[in-house]
């Protein structure tokens, strides 16, 4: 079993290798290689992607040094203090620090939940497009609309949360959902959890890759189901794990419709995150400058992942 | 070598970005002095608003244009949140408008810039409008000029309550704390269905509470600390804090009411669910049986009173002028402009929306038109309503940066009992002095 284990996947990892070396001869020569057409179509998108991304930077750096209102008129220069101020809020650090609580939840979830529930859907389940549908539901509806819902379940008196537990007898369960920290934390949990579609979509479309042989191989070795899925499919999705583990990260960071809408911050502004933090630095008079600053930190920080994750990726391959 | 090419990169996309960023901070000129005015016969006049609504406005409208034929209005709506950010874009990018309601609290001082001051446009007829309204306008903007004239004021917190059900059970309307205790108890007890009092569990509200309270005994509190130099961690606050916290420990209000969001309250009240409904007289309109019969709103009689008196003092009621009306100084049309703002705060404009009664009118001794009250409760809780709007304890002026990000949450925290009083107001006077939330002098 070992033995066959090792040498499929040896084979493999060879095949894997020399479909990926003509695309690292490409990598080495020039960017023009494809001829005049190419930077013909690319130049336009790129001219467009850059001047968007360029002037809205650019925007935010000049502003982020500023004391400033929506008219951007009187303009006052506070230099780097708008910075400090954000990185010494202890409210700003804690939306961080729930911002990526919430994205290695989210990462856990989809490796975990995400990554059974795509397996057993690719198993040729019944039903497998109903579950399916059930499953990507939350991820296509805007989140906005889902979490007001979801926000109104959570009421204490008469929300459905409660209200479906007392019909169950099980009222000892009810909890005050946006008053205390841990329930709160709970229903986040839960919210985030249904947002697990789009990774199962991940699995489902990499998994149908995986050379059934393999499978096959290990079936006929007497492998047991666990055992395929952990020591055989696992390891072998493991840029999808990458893939996943990127996306979910760095939409944790995008997450401001989940948590405005569901718990608006509650209790006490402890499940805020960068981007509800972000939006009320808006309110104030004069407080374009300052969250402007808080925005730049939070793409700094969104770029380092990013960065890591780049790096981690081209180890993994 | 490659290092280098980057770092030359580097540069220009910086210098691009620049220069990109430069071309668009300009934010456009506003405010010329010589703005050459239209002396023809006819006119037409921009008028952009978010209140009061469009029907109320267009009827608002037709009647200005009867008596003055040869002015014509265009109107331009918002939704409140939307209006007060596009409004100083439009003006700072030169936008032809030429009558604008102005949020005298949230916006006054976002788009004075681009005003002229009422001195230049008002006339006689502005000592006709309520002083105390005027005074309130005039303070909130930096430099205390008048900018815009308010067609009336909102105050907060007020109680409607369900008076068809307090009549039903028998409960006399509560003006103490005991009083509105054995109330929700007798309702707890004969209708289980029903929740006795109801209000936002949003931070925001909570300021409002908290002073709504804290002034019954220590008037002009908000108007010291957030409008001047006191300090959240004195002693009358604490006591606010500690008082509005009695209600919940006194079973007066739930917990649970904390969990409601949005318009959910007012959904639970105007459904017949909750007895008594606090919020502000922006809600008066509930006190109308017509509007609750087009709203279809199934409350026989609602009627309106302030806050019960929670631990001695007197009722107390926050309240600010709202609903200005302004000429930008681009307008080419401020004669017309200025007739038009006229005939909105005098009786012939106010005859058309103050039957909305969204706002308390400014004109001094204006009543409402008669038939638009019908019930005794809706009569004297209007009456009640507008003599504490009209003598309020202190401005209704937040700092919503500050009041979003820590206040409310503060405040939130000792009414759960995460917090006592003590170390929610040392919190809140931290970041008060911290540097980031610019306030009063700092700005």
């Amino acid at each position: 079993m070992t033995t066959t284990e090792t040498s499929t996947l040896v084979t493999r990892a060879g095949e894997r290798r020399q479909r990926r070396s003509p695309a690292r001869g490409v990598r080495g020569r020039s960017p023009f290689r494809g001829g005049w057409y190419v930077v013909l179509f690319l130049g336009p998108l790129l001219l467009f992607y850059g001047v968007y991304f360029l002037y809205s930077f650019g925007i935010l750096g000049m502003v982020s040094t500023e004391r400033v209102g929506l008219t951007f008129r009187n303009a006052v220069d506070v230099g780097m203090q708008n910075f400090v101020l954000v990185l010494e809020d202890p409210t700003f650090q804690r939306s961080l620090i729930n911002t990526i609580v919430f994205g290695l939840f989210s990462v856990l979830v989809a490796l975990t939940l995400g990554f059974i529930l795509a397996m057993m859907l690719a198993s040729g389940v019944r039903m497998r497009r109903l579950f399916y549908t059930v499953f990507l539901l939350p991820s296509l509806i805007p989140m906005s609309l889902f979490a007001t819902v979801f926000s109104r379940m959570l009421e204490t008196r008469d929300g459905a949360i409660n209200d479906g537990l007392r019909n169950l007898g099980l009222g000892f369960l009810a909890q005050d959902w946006l008053g205390d920290p841990t329930a709160a934390y709970v229903a986040i949990g839960i919210l985030l959890t249904y947002t697990i579609g789009l990774p199962i979509m991940y699995y489902t479309t990499d998994v149908a890759q995986v050379n059934a042989s393999i499978v096959e191989s290990a079936t006929l070795d007497g492998a047991s189901v666990w055992q395929i899925y952990r020591i055989m499919l696992f390891p072998l999705l493991r840029t999808t794990h990458i893939t996943v583990i990127l996306s979910v990260i760095l939409g944790s960071f995008r997450a401001f419709d989940i948590i405005y809408f569901s718990t608006g911050g509650q209790p006490g502004g402890r499940t805020d995150i960068t981007g509800t933090y972000i939006y009320k630095a808006t309110l104030g008079l004069d407080r374009v400058g300052y969250a402007a600053a808080a925005s730049i930190i939070v793409l700094i920080i969104a770029l380092i992942i990013s960065v890591v994750q780049i790096i981690v990726r081209r180890k993994a391959s | 070598m490659r290092l280098r090419n980057a770092a030359v990169t580097a540069a220009a996309l910086a210098a691009s970005a620049l220069v990109l960023a430069g071309c668009g901070s300009n934010g456009g000129v506003g405010g010329s002095d010589d703005v050459e005015q239209n002396t023809g016969e006819k006119a037409t006049i921009n008028y952009w608003t978010w209140f009061p609504p469009q029907a109320t406005l267009d009827a608002a409208i037709a009647a200005f244009e009867e008596e003055n034929p040869n002015i014509t209005v265009e109107l331009r709506t918002f939704e409140a949140a939307d209006y007060q950010k596009q409004l100083p874009l439009a003006l700072s990018g030169g936008e032809s408008i030429d009558v604008v309601g102005v949020q005298v609290s949230a916006m006054t001082n976002s788009v004075k810039d681009y005003l002229h001051p009422a001195d230049e446009w008002t006339g006689d007829w502005l000592a006709d409008i309520n002083p105390t309204m005027v005074e309130q306008t005039t303070s909130i903007a930096d430099d205390e000029v008048l900018y815009s004239v308010p067609m009336g004021s909102i105050g907060s917190p007020l109680m409607y309550y369900n008076a068809a059900m307090l009549e039903e059970l028998g409960i006399e309307v509560p003006a103490t704390a005991a009083e509105w205790k054995v109330a929700v108890d007798e309702i707890k007890a004969q209708k289980p269905d029903v929740t006795p009092v109801v209000f936002t569990g949003e931070p925001y509200w909570q300021e409002e509470m908290l002073f709504g309270i804290a002034e019954q005994n220590s008037p002009g509190l908000s108007d010291d600390i957030i409008g001047g130099d006191g300090a959240w961690d004195q002693p009358a606050l604490i006591e606010g804090l500690n008082t509005y916290k009695s209600i919940f420990d006194d079973g007066i209000v739930g917990t649970d009411v904390l969990s409601l969001q949005g318009t959910r309250p007012s959904e639970l009240f105007s459904a017949g669910q909750a007895a008594f409904y606090i919020d502000g007289s922006w809600q008066n309109s509930l006190l109308s049986a017509a509007y609750r019969s087009e709203n279809g709103i199934e409350l026989e009689d609602v009627g309106v009173t302030g806050l019960p008196v929670i631990d001695g003092g007197s009722p107390a009621v926050r309240a600010l002028a709202e609903g200005g009306l302004a000429i930008p100084a681009a307008s080419k049309n401020v004669e017309a402009a200025t007739a038009f703002i006229k005939f909105m705060v005098e009786a012939g404009g106010a005859d058309v929306w103050a039957k909305d009664l969204v706002l308390v009118p400014s004109l001094d001794g204006y009543t409402l038109p008669d038939g638009v009250l019908e019930s005794d409760a809706a009569q004297q809780g209007f009456q009640t309503a507008s003599t504490l709007i009209g003598a309020p304890t202190s401005k209704r002026d937040s700092q919503q940066d500050f009041l979003n990000q820590v206040e409310g949450n503060a405040i939130l925290d000792v009414l759960r009992g995460t917090k006592t009083a003590e170390e929610a107001a040392a919190t809140m006077q931290e970041e008060w002095t911290s540097g980031r939330y610019p306030h009063g002098s700092d700005q």
